[in-house]
């Protein structure tokens, strides 16, 4: 979190993760590399260069969509998911590498532009099997760069989260659109299983990782809160919720995140204004509610970001009656202050 | 100690990760650093063999053979001289710089040497390219590749063509020069784009066939009256398919004359199957395929 943009605003973290991708990319093209040098007397480095950076970006891509799932199943991932990002530019370039040197293998110095014969070498797009799959990694890949070239705070401000987001959320458009880049192109010419069984594992991988994560939400938002008076929700015994913790309530189509910190209780929307992470499941840290992935700060009895970050968030009333907490679950604008619900430590 | 570790709370800018946050991430590297190993020996070694293919790259070679220009732009080099006054010799098929035939490199030539190379003894520079006993030459007019046209041709030769038949044959139409060593694989699939753009920039298409046992025959493939068909038959490059034509071996290769497009059934992958031996008989009518013969005047 800094008050100003930087390129990337570097710690200790990162750069042990960025070292970590990087031993992780050196170690498999050299294995990859060595081997097919070994197993394949008669190999060429352009193709060994090409399947290489292909086979490491996509098992990049699984890693990249497990992190997320993985950190919502438990937040001790969290450390991954920070910087997930460097990891997703670091897979966007080798992505790069497999698409450049493959338009320059296949399309160039022939007849046409090299763009262009990409799209119209083999043009037998109503045909399954025929399918110009080379098309499809095209595509995947513009997705990428996409992503790469806005994976900045700067872009996610200017963009406005939301539209950031849904940019980002097309990963798995190119997540679908390289799959099929593989099922119609390399699986047709390999003879061996091994590439089909690899791939069916990943897809099963990260669609299970997810259904599990998403269970985990859909069973705490399906939480019924029966007793209801004047307006508010009775949601749990003050006791349930842990000092400078939070508890998050699902009621109706509002998430609010109920915190308790310096003997009150203050209720904002459970939705981090950076990257719609779970304010509810973050910390009350220097008297801010932090958010858990990218350590945004909100104070608690206004939902604003402390001078001079300008984030706000909804917040919500409160109260404690005979040990409960009840919350009323229409939102107050972003940003208004309230002022939270003082716990009676003789509760029954 | 318990209540300390669940309490504790991973924030990124702060610069120092909590214990069992730390622990974690290490145990997941930790994981995934064989798993990741494992991965790459795995793909790598279950890549389909490459072929054996040979491009010169960087290698200039002198030849000095006849130049034709049909049934595809070739060089025959004369290698030896038979008991009969036959020569023996083979034949270089050329191919040009990138993903061209070679036609307009040949052309080139002629006009700046006024001279019409068609029958003619050549020295054609170039670079090698070859595979299963066949070779095959890039000309690229960057090469300076013509270093001598003969006034006096000193073996005038022609060239024996032997009938082989209607016949019909499985297999996929591939661009010889990325057959032949410059790329691997120079088929299937994933080659299919570039063949595409080779064939339609010239290059000679071939048809790539294996039988049953793995011997492997290729036929040049031109149209009835010899000329090229390159883009009427985009849609069947890299596929399988299944040619009708009249075989007719032009010394050591084969070249077959289709009606074009009409000619071309695609198949599945499993037609494309051929029993052990059935190629050659097909080809040649039961006849495996002679020696090339040529005739000395």
């Amino acid at each position: 979190m800094g008050a100003h943009y930087t390129a990337v605003g570097w710690n200790r973290q990162k750069k042990i993760y960025d070292w970590v991708i990087f031993a992780f990319c050196v170690t498999y093209l050299a294995v990859f590399i060595t081997v097919t040098a070994f197993a394949n007397p008669d190999y060429t480095f352009e193709t060994a260069l090409i399947r290489s950076t292909s086979t490491l970006a996509f098992l990049l891509l699984h890693v990249i969509l497990s992190i997320g799932p993985l950190a919502r199943i438990n937040h001790k991932f969290l450390p991954l998911l920070y910087n997930r990002r460097h990891l997703g530019v670091t897979m966007f370039f080798v992505a790069l590498v497999h698409g450049g040197f493959s338009i320059l293998q296949f399309h160039a110095l022939g007849n046409t532009n090299p763009f262009l014969s990409l799209f119209l070498s083999n043009t037998q797009y109503n045909s399954l099997p025929g399918f110009p799959f080379q098309a499809l990694g095209f595509f995947a890949l513009l997705i990428l760069l996409l992503m790469a070239a806005t994976s900045h705070d700067f872009w996610l401000h200017n963009l406005s989260p939301k539209m950031w987001k849904t940019l980002h959320m097309l990963v798995y458009l190119a997540y679908l659109l390289i799959i099929m880049h593989v099922m119609l192109g390399v699986i047709q010419y390999e003879t061996s299983p091994v590439l089909v069984v690899l791939l069916a594992l990943g897809a099963i991988t990260i669609i299970s990782l997810h259904l599990i994560a998403g269970m985990k939400e859909v069973k705490n938002d399906q939480v019924v809160y029966p007793n209801r008076k004047e307006g508010f929700v009775q949601v749990c015994h003050i006791n349930d919720i842990e000092d400078s913790r939070a508890k998050m309530f699902c009621i109706g189509a509002e998430r609010i995140a109920v915190f308790k910190t310096a003997g009150k209780l203050f209720a904002v929307s459970n939705v981090c204004k950076h990257q719609n992470g779970p304010l509810g499941e973050g910390k009350v840290v220097d008297g801010c509610i932090t958010c858990p992935w990218h350590g945004y700060q909100y104070l608690p009895h206004n939902g604003q970001s402390p001078p001079p970050f300008k984030e706000q968030v909804s917040t919500y009333d409160v109260m404690v009656n005979e040990g409960y907490v009840w919350v009323n679950p229409i939102a107050y604008p972003e940003g208004t202050e309230r002022p939270g619900a003082l716990i009676n430590l003789q509760v029954p | 100690m318990t209540d300390k570790k669940q309490d504790e709370f991973y924030i990124g800018w702060v610069g120092k990760t909590p214990p069992t946050f730390a622990a974690l991430t290490k145990r997941f590297v930790l994981v995934l650093l064989p798993v990741i190993i494992l991965l790459g020996v795995l793909l790598a070694v279950s890549q389909k063999k490459f072929g054996t293919g040979n491009f010169e790259f960087g290698t200039l070679t002198e030849v000095r053979g006849i130049y034709f220009d049909k049934p595809v732009p070739n060089l025959r080099v004369v290698t030896g001289f038979g008991l009969e006054g036959n020569n023996s010799f083979v034949t270089i098929p050329l191919i040009g710089y990138g993903k061209f035939g070679a036609d307009g490199a040949i052309s080139d030539i002629e006009k700046a040497k006024h001279a019409v190379l068609n029958g003619k003894w050549i020295t054609l520079k170039g670079t090698l390219l070859y595979n299963d006993g066949k070779a095959l030459m890039q000309v690229d007019i960057g090469d300076n590749p013509i270093t001598n046209i003969a006034d006096v041709t000193p073996h005038p030769m022609t060239v024996d063509s032997e009938q082989l038949g209607s016949i019909t044959v499985k297999g996929e139409i591939i661009d010889p020069k990325c057959y032949f060593g410059v790329m691997k694989p120079g088929e299937g699939k994933p080659h299919e784009d570039c063949a595409i753009r080779c064939i339609l920039g010239g290059m000679p298409p071939m048809l790539h066939v294996v039988d049953g046992s793995g011997r492997i025959n290729y036929y040049f493939i031109v149209g009835h009256d010899g000329g090229k068909i390159n883009n009427s038959i985009k849609n069947y490059i890299a596929g399988p398919v299944a040619i009708t034509g009249k075989a007719i071996q032009y010394g050591d290769w084969v070249v077959l004359y289709t009606d074009g497009p009409q000619s071309i059934t695609a198949i599945s992958k499993s037609a494309l199957w051929q029993p052990k031996g059935s190629i050659m008989a097909c080809a040649a009518g039961g006849t495996p395929l002679k020696t090339p013969t040529c005739s000395v005047r």
